[in-house]
C-alpha cells in the first residue's frame, strides 16, 4: 500500500464541536454561553439532558483481581480508551467495504505506484531476522487511524462503560452477565477472559438474545448467532508459529498446555496439523492452573528431547514455569500463543528466561508502525502507570470502536439491528493494521507478525502475513446469517485433519 | 545412581521442600495457635514483596530474605494486637477474619504496586546429569527447608520460650496463673508464624511470578500438609506429610502427567484425612498405644 501524504478520509470530515453536548452539569454551563451565541438554548438544554439521562451502554466483565487479573486490568483500561475516544468524538478509520487487507482505507497515490523490486533496488528487508531479501512487499503505514466521528458520544447519546470484575471466578461470572443483561440492560455485552469464563455466561448471553462481543485470543470454533468474535484463532496463530518454528528449528514437539478448554483444544490443533507439516507431537503435557511448581515437568520435556516446546500456558501461577525451566538449564527453542503477547512474560521476568520464545501475534506494543506507536502514546497518556498493552487489550479496543461504527450507521442501538448492521462485511483499521470482521462466521482476519524473543528479553518481529483469515468455520460450512448455531465446534470434527496423520 | 535415579530424586525433593516451605508459616499459626489463617498467602506475598524491594535496591538476596522474615513478622505482631487477638478461640470469627485480611492484602498490593513486580533472578545456575538438568538454587531450598525445620523443633523443645509457648496453648489459664505473660506469648507466636510465612515467600519469591494474588498458589498446599500432619506433633507431622504426599504425587506425575499428579496428592491427603482424623503425627501416638496392648 503505497502511502499518501494527506488522507483524504481525515479531509473530507470537518469537525462537528457545535454538536458536542458535555454530559455534567457543571459541564452545560460552561457551554451554555456557546449554545446561547447558536440560538438554540432551550431547545438543546432539553435534548441534552434527554441524552445524559438516556446513555449508550456497554456491559464489560473482566478479571481485575485473582489469578487472571494481569491481563483484565490492560483490557479494563483499553475499553475506557475507546469509550473516552467515543464520547470526544472521534472514531477508527474503516467502515463496511468487504476489504479486510492493504488498500482497506481506499486511498489514492500521489503519483502512479512503480515496481522497485528485484535486484538493484535497495529494498534493505531484513528475512526472518537473517540474511536480506529482495523478495517483498513493502507497506507504508503512517497514517493516523483516529479520525474525527462526526458527533460526540454516539447518536448524540453519551457512552457509558458499566464495568465489573469477575475475579477470575467462573460462578460471578455468570451472576454479573445475569445482572447486566437482565438489570441494567446493556446495549452491548464486551466480556471474557478464559475460556471458560466465555462458556460459562455464552448460555446466558443466548438465552437473552445479548449482542456480546469476545475480545480474546482463543482455540477457536464458536459459532454463535448472539457472539462476535474479535479475537485471533488457532488457525491464525497456531499454524504460522509452528510452520516457522518446523522449518527453523525441527519436527519433534513436545506440548505443555494449561489443563481447560483453550490448553486442551489448543494442544489438539498442534496435534492436528503437525502431520501437516510432516511434524510430530512426541509428548504432552496438561498442568491443571493452580500448579505452580515445574520440576516434574520440566524432567519430562528433558527425558523426551524435543525440538522445541509448544507453551500453552495460562495465568500468575503458570508462567512461573519460565523462570523455572531457565534456572534448571532447559533451553529449548519454544513457541506459544498466548505468552508475551497477553501476559508480557518478557517485561516481568529476569532475562534470559524467554529467550528463545516465538509467538505468531496480532498485536503487541512493540510493533512499530506509526499508527501503532500513536496509538501506544493514547494509551499510556490516560494510564501512565501501566506495565503493558497487550494483544487482548487492543481487541478490545477496536471491537468497542468497531460496535459503535455499526450504531451510527443502523442509526440505533436495537440489538438485532445492530447485529445484522456488523454482519455488513466490515473493515476497521486497528492499531495491528487493516481487521476485517467476516459476516458469516463473525469472527475476524488479523495482521499476524511472528513475535520473537532474544536472550535480553527483546522482542522483534521477523515475519509477517497482513492478512490471515479465520478460516476454519468457513471450511466447515458455518453461516451464521443464513444458518443460527450456538456451538462451539472442535478439531474432532474436523476430518480433514485426519486425512495427513 | 543414574541420572533418571537422580531426577527422580530432585523432583521428589522439590516436590517436598514446595509443600514444607509453603506450609512453614501455618505449622505455627494453625498447627500451635489452632488459628485457621486464610491470610497465609498474603503473608508469604508480603514476605515475597519485602524481599523484592530489598533485592531490587541493591540488597544481596540472603539479606533480603532475613528483612522479608522481619518484615512480615512485625506486620503480624501489629495484626495480632489490633485483630487477631480478639478472635483467639472463636476459630470462625478468626477464619472469616483472616480471610477479610487476605483480601484487603492482596487487593491493597494490586492497589498500590500494580499487577506485578519485575522478578527476582534465580541465584546459582544448573547441574547437570545426563540428558537432565537440575535448578542449583532448588537444591538448595530442600537443604534450607530442612534446616528450618530443624532450628524451629529446637526452638520449640530446647528454648524456655519454646517451653512457654507450648505451656500457652496447651492451657492459658494454668499458664497464667504460672506466670507467664500469655498476651505477650500470642503476640511473639503469631509474629513467628507470620515471620516464617514471609520468610518462605521470600525463599520462593526467585521461582515464580510476584504479583499481589501470588499467595493463592500456597494456600491449598499449606493447609493440606499441616492438616494431613495433624496436630499431636505439628512440626514433625508435616514433615511426615510433605514427604508422604510427595512421595505419591512425583511418581503419579512422572508416569501420568502433572494433571494425575496433583489429583493423586488430593485424594491421598483425603484417605488419610479419613483414615486417621488426627493426621499423620497421631501414628505415633497409635503405634505406642499398640505396643502397649
Amino acid at each position: 500500500m503505497t502511502n499518501t501524504d494527506k488522507s483524504p478520509t481525515i479531509e473530507s470530515v470537518a469537525p462537528v464541536e457545535t454538536l458536542s453536548a458535555s454530559t455534567t452539569r457543571r459541564g452545560l454551563i460552561q457551554s451554555a454561553a456557546g449554545l446561547a451565541a447558536a440560538g438554540t438554548v432551550i431547545g438543546r438544554v432539553n435534548v441534552v439532558r434527554a441524552a445524559a439521562d438516556n446513555p449508550v451502554k456497554i456491559g464489560f466483565i473482566e478479571d481485575e483481581s485473582g489469578n487472571l487479573s494481569i491481563y483484565g486490568i490492560q483490557k479494563l483500561h483499553a475499553a475506557q480508551l475507546a469509550v473516552k475516544e467515543i464520547n470526544e468524538g472521534f472514531t477508527l478509520a474503516g467502515g463496511p467495504v468487504g476489504s479486510g487487507c492493504l488498500g482497506t482505507m481506499g486511498l489514492y497515490a500521489p503519483t502512479s505506484p512503480t515496481v522497485t523490486s528485484g535486484p538493484g533496488a535497495a529494498l534493505n528487508i531484513i528475512n526472518d531476522g537473517g540474511q536480506p531479501s529482495d523478495h517483498a512487499i513493502v507497506t507504508a503505514d503512517t497514517q493516523e487511524i483516529l479520525i474525527p466521528s462526526g458527533e460526540k458520544g454516539l447518536l448524540g447519546r453519551p457512552v457509558n462503560l458499566l464495568s465489573s470484575d469477575g475475579q477470575s471466578n467462573n460462578t460471578l461470572w455468570q451472576q454479573l452477565a445475569r445482572r447486566m443483561i437482565q438489570q441494567d440492560k446493556v446495549d452491548v455485552l464486551v466480556a471474557g477472559f478464559a475460556s471458560a469464563e466465555r462458556e460459562a455466561i455464552r448460555p446466558i448471553v443466548d438465552q437473552r438474545k445479548q449482542l456480546y462481543f469476545y475480545t480474546n485470543q482463543y482455540e477457536g470454533g464458536v459459532a454463535d448467532e448472539y457472539t462476535f468474535c474479535t479475537g485471533a484463532v488457532c488457525e491464525q496463530q497456531v499454524i504460522p508459529v509452528m510452520q516457522y518454528m518446523v522449518e527453523k528449528f525441527g519436527p519433534k514437539i513436545f506440548t505443555i498446555a494449561a489443563n481447560y478448554n483453550f490448553g486442551q483444544l489448543t494442544a489438539a490443533w498442534v496435534r492436528s496439523f503437525a502431520p501437516v507439516l510432516k511434524a510430530k507431537v512426541i509428548g504432552e503435557e496438561f498442568p491443571p492452573l493452580e500448579v505452580s511448581e515445574f520440576s516434574s515437568v520440566i524432567a519430562k520435556v528433558q527425558a523426551a528431547k524435543p525440538d522445541w516446546v509448544m507453551t500453552l500456558l495460562v495465568g500468575q501461577n503458570q508462567s512461573n514455569y519460565y523462570p523455572q525451566a531457565a534456572a534448571a538449564g532447559l533451553h529449548l527453542p519454544m513457541a506459544s500463543t498466548v505468552n508475551m503477547a497477553q501476559g508480557y512474560e518478557h517485561k516481568r521476568f529476569t532475562p534470559p528466561s524467554l529467550a528463545n520464545m516465538h509467538n505468531a501475534v496480532n498485536y503487541m506494543q512493540e510493533i512499530p508502525t506509526k499508527r501503532n506507536q500513536q496509538f501506544v502514546a493514547r494509551f499510556y497518556k490516560m494510564f501512565p502507570k501501566d506495565p503493558y498493552l497487550g494483544q487482548m487489550a487492543q481487541n478490545t479496543y477496536f471491537s468497542i470502536h468497531l460496535y459503535a461504527k455499526a450504531v451510527r450507521l443502523a442509526g440505533t442501538t436495537d440489538q438485532t439491528k445492530v447485529r445484522r448492521t456488523l454482519e455488513a462485511g466490515w473493515a476497521i483499521e486497528a492499531p495491528e493494521g487493516s481487521v476485517f470482521l467476516e459476516p458469516a462466521t463473525h469472527h475476524a482476519s488479523h495482521f499476524i507478525r511472528l513475535a520473537a524473543c532474544n536472550d535480553k528479553n527483546q522482542i522483534s518481529f521477523v515475519r509477517e502475513w497482513p492478512m490471515i483469515e479465520a478460516w476454519w468455520l468457513q471450511r466447515l460450512g458455518v453461516n451464521l446469517v443464513r444458518h443460527p448455531e450456538y456451538k462451539q465446534y472442535t478439531p474432532a470434527e474436523d476430518p480433514f485433519f485426519k486425512m495427513f496423520g | 545412581m543414574g541420572p533418571e535415579l537422580a531426577s527422580i530424586l530432585y523432583q521428589f525433593g522439590t516436590n517436598a521442600a514446595f509443600l514444607l516451605l509453603s506450609a512453614l508459616g501455618l505449622i505455627v499459626i494453625l498447627g500451635m495457635m489452632n488459628i485457621i489463617n486464610l491470610a497465609h498467602g498474603e503473608f508469604m506475598m508480603l514476605g515475597a514483596y519485602a524481599a523484592t524491594f530489598a533485592v531490587h535496591r541493591g540488597i544481596p538476596f540472603p539479606l533480603a530474605v532475613i528483612v522479608a522474615f522481619f518484615a512480615t513478622a512485625l506486620f503480624g505482631i501489629v495484626l495480632e494486637r489490633l485483630v487477631i487477638r480478639r478472635f483467639y478461640g472463636r476459630e470462625l470469627g478468626a477464619l472469616v477474619t483472616t480471610w477479610g485480611i487476605s483480601l484487603i492484602l492482596a487487593q491493597g498490593a494490586l492497589l498500590l504496586f500494580g499487577p506485578y513486580m519485575p522478578s527476582i533472578p534465580i541465584p546459582g545456575g544448573a547441574v547437570s546429569a545426563g540428558a537432565f538438568s537440575f535448578s542449583v538454587y532448588w537444591l538448595i531450598l530442600i537443604g534450607i527447608s530442612i534446616a528450618l525445620v530443624v532450628a524451629l523443633t529446637i526452638v520449640y523443645r530446647a528454648t524456655s520460650f519454646g517451653l512457654q509457648a507450648r505451656a500457652t496453648m496447651q492451657n492459658p489459664t494454668m499458664a497464667r496463673s504460672l506466670g507467664i505473660r500469655i498476651g505477650r506469648i500470642y503476640m511473639l507466636t503469631f509474629g513467628l508464624g507470620a515471620g516464617l510465612a514471609g520468610l518462605s515467600g521470600a525463599l520462593l519469591a526467585p521461582t515464580t511470578s510476584i504479583a499481589p494474588f501470588m499467595g493463592q498458589q500456597f494456600v491449598a498446599p499449606a493447609f493440606i500438609t499441616v492438616v494431613v500432619g495433624g496436630g499431636a506433633n505439628v512440626i514433625a507431622g508435616a514433615v511426615g506429610s510433605s514427604t508422604f504426599l510427595a512421595l505419591i504425587e512425583t511418581p503419579v506425575s512422572l508416569t501420568l502427567g502433572t494433571f494425575y499428579g496433583t489429583m493423586a496428592l488430593l485424594v491421598m491427603a483425603l484417605l488419610i484425612i479419613r483414615v486417621l482424623p488426627a493426621g499423620i503425627s497421631s501414628l505415633g501416638g497409635r503405634l505406642k498405644l499398640a505396643a502397649a496392648r
